[in-house]
């Protein structure tokens, strides 16, 4: 068994690093303090080809797998967690949903640019009422000719107001509960389609999150993806690489927390000794990387599975779930370490802090993921 | 245009000191699973080489003399964007200086064809000699010109902007040329793109031994040195806090008198 990377891997890895030490860490303070969109780093990114890094070369991806995907995005939400999920919802939850479900037209004309991060993505599952309740939509979608017709509020969509193409979820019979549920790519600009709200977040403050109103939105048929009713299938699928995305988040920010905890524990003094020769401090930092270690180690194992075509929603949920738990205790320990200066907006801890808590709601909550586990433990 | 580009890998220079360990009795830093990067100023080399390519056609190549782990700085040269690489690894270079590693570089360079130009850093991240290029060039029978920040391809001959202590020289030159590049905002590395990653990993890079390139035994290794590393240390860094007296307009003479009794301003 080998639980370490290859030497490509590891080339990929020291070039995300390097790419976000440099250029997205810089902007992460601004980006958070000024609820910035990073336009110009999502651009960069394209370039090098982290929006679509598990997307074959000919759907203008960069050929990577699910490893390389999860790597990218530790390092990039170390670096800055907003940046991060306007990546991770662009590879894991558009992109790879085009290439499993699209067709060969679709996929030419939607996948290309958004791999190549020429245009950017957003999936629209929840609505006001559905949130964990995925399988209750209210938006629907009217067969007209060879036309569907949108109508209804998405809520809580990420990338929702820099979006170029929406995946929207939709019912066309709300009696068929989530077998009347069908997936369809809607373009920006198509009348009727417009943002309603943009929210204003404790973290991830960088990345839109928005309600989406569609009002007798017109959508050639050709957009659907996959077959009438095969939506929720395409959804639940989808999350599965969303989780083990939102895991690497989480492993991201929680090793940034981790990071940050060891400089500081090392250059402050208290009672003539820097803080970090306290045991108090030591068994702190040892239980914070003992949580980080093993979140990544379930999210590689998740990811591995994806990439051998292995059903994973287990491991997936496992994944996310520990991760997401790992950043939220990480990032509380080291406001902790850091004291009164962990409270304040002049040191990155508290940043982190914020950023963590989404990981524990957003692509299933904590508790989802707990049912899904017990779930396939009960059988 | 052909280039050849040396690289050397290093133990990553941004380490903080603290991580650094030495082994006293070969006064050499002690590899620790320390990550291992290409030397800074030869990516700002490979920087050129790729600009210049991209300007003015050509191809060019990465080689590397050390540690077969060099080998995935060599890649990385690939992934960059350089179209052929070589390894020259034998255990037979460990305790080569400056003249065994330029000897065992000019018959790599050699094997792969005398290029256009040869670029090297300034100078390496950990050893920081200034020496393997200027001593390669006279092995390899070229001239030589050193601290180079910018370099422009025109007609055949290359222009280049010297740094010298109080300024730059402009020198133009026919090729083929070796020239040691400094750091510029001209050649800052590019990341390598992610498909041009997965590409490099599938790529195949020779290795080859002294052997292979009919160095011989007498002119790389210990049995070669003309230097001598006598004593290696870590820097010793000691902070102190000073406070000045007086008002302020005293504080910033006084401060001053200090600065430049110590050659700070």
């Amino acid at each position: 068994m080998d639980l370490g990377l290859s030497p490509r891997q590891e080339m990929f890895r020291d070039m995300v690093r390097d790419f976000a030490e440099k250029e997205v860490a810089p902007r992460a303070a601004a980006v958070d303090a000024e609820a910035r969109f990073p336009a110009q780093t999502i651009r960069m990114m394209g370039e090098l080809g982290l929006m679509g890094v598990a997307i074959p070369e000919e759907y203008g991806g960069a050929g990577g797998d699910m490893i390389c995907y999860v790597i990218a995005i530790e390092e990039i939400s170390r670096a800055c967690a907003s940046t991060g999920v306007i990546m991770s919802i662009n590879n894991s939850m558009v992109c790879d949903l085009i290439h499993k479900f699209g067709d060969e037209r679709q996929k030419r004309r939607f996948l290309i640019p958004l791999a190549r991060g020429e245009q950017l993505g957003c999936f629209c599952l929840s609505e006001p009422d559905a949130g964990s309740d995925s399988g209750n939509l209210r938006v629907t979608a009217t067969a007209e000719g060879d036309h569907f017709v949108l109508n209804g509020v998405k809520n809580f969509i990420t990338n929702g107001r820099e979006a170029d193409i929406a995946i929207v979820f939709a019912t066309v019979d709300r009696q068929l509960k989530h077998k009347g549920i069908s997936a369809l790519v809607v373009e920006k600009g198509t009348p009727g389609f417009q943002v309603l709200k943009e929210e204003n977040k404790l973290g991830i403050r960088g990345s839109s999150t928005c309600q989406l109103l569609f009002e007798q939105c017109r959508v050639p048929r050709e957009n659907l993806l996959g077959e009438i009713g095969e939506g929720f299938r395409i959804a639940m699928v989808s999350l599965d690489g969303g989780r083990i995305g939102i895991a690497a988040q989480a492993v991201g920010i929680a090793r940034a927390a981790l990071e940050a905890s060891l400089q500081y524990a090392r250059g402050r003094v208290q009672f003539g000794r820097p803080i970090a020769a306290f045991q108090a401090i030591q068994f702190l930092l040892a239980d914070m990387a003992i949580r980080i270690d093993a979140a990544r180690l379930l999210t590689y194992r998740a990811a591995s599975l994806r990439d051998g075509g292995v059903p994973c929603t287990r491991e997936s949920s496992m994944a996310k779930l520990s991760a997401s738990e790992a950043a939220m205790w990480v990032t509380t320990k080291a406001i902790q370490i850091y004291g009164g200066y962990g409270y304040i907006t002049d040191y990155p801890v508290e940043r982190h802090f914020r950023d963590a808590k989404v990981t524990e709601i957003y692509e299933g909550t904590s508790e989802i993921q707990r049912l899904v586990i017990a779930g396939h433990l009960l059988g | 245009m052909r280039i050849v580009v040396c690289v050397k890998q290093i133990i990553d220079p941004e380490l903080p000191a603290s991580q650094f360990r030495i082994d006293a009795s070969s006064n050499r830093q002690r590899p620790n699973g320390h990550p291992l990067v290409i030397s800074p100023y030869d990516e700002n080399a490979l920087e050129v080489a790729l600009r210049l390519k991209e300007k003015a056609g050509g191809t060019v190549a990465v080689v590397s003399a050390g540690e077969p782990s060099a080998i995935s700085a060599l890649r990385k040269g690939l992934a960059m964007g350089a179209d052929e690489a070589a390894l020259i690894s034998d255990p037979a270079l460990d305790g080569s200086d400056a003249f065994g590693l330029a000897a065992a570089l000019a018959r790599g360079i050699q094997k792969l064809g005398i290029p256009d130009l040869v670029l090297c850093g300034c100078e390496s991240g950990d050893w920081a000699d200034r020496t393997v290029g200027p001593i390669l060039a006279e092995a390899l029978n070229i001239p030589c010109v050193s601290f180079v920040a910018q370099v422009d391809g025109e007609d055949g001959r290359l222009r280049m902007r010297r740094v010298v202590e109080e300024g730059y020289e402009v020198w133009e030159g026919a090729p083929p040329l070796l020239l040691t590049i400094l750091s510029h905002e001209s050649n800052i590395p590019r990341y390598p793109k992610v498909k041009d990653i997965m590409t490099a990993s599938r790529r195949s890079i020779p290795t080859w031994s002294a052997a292979d390139l009919g160095v011989e035994a007498g002119d790389i290794g210990k049995a070669a040195i003309r230097t001598e590393v006598q004593q290696l240390t870590l820097p010793s860094r000691e902070s102190r806090c000073e406070l000045m007296d007086g008002e302020p307009a005293q504080q910033v003479t006084t401060l001053i008198t200090k600065l430049r009794e110590r050659k700070a301003i």
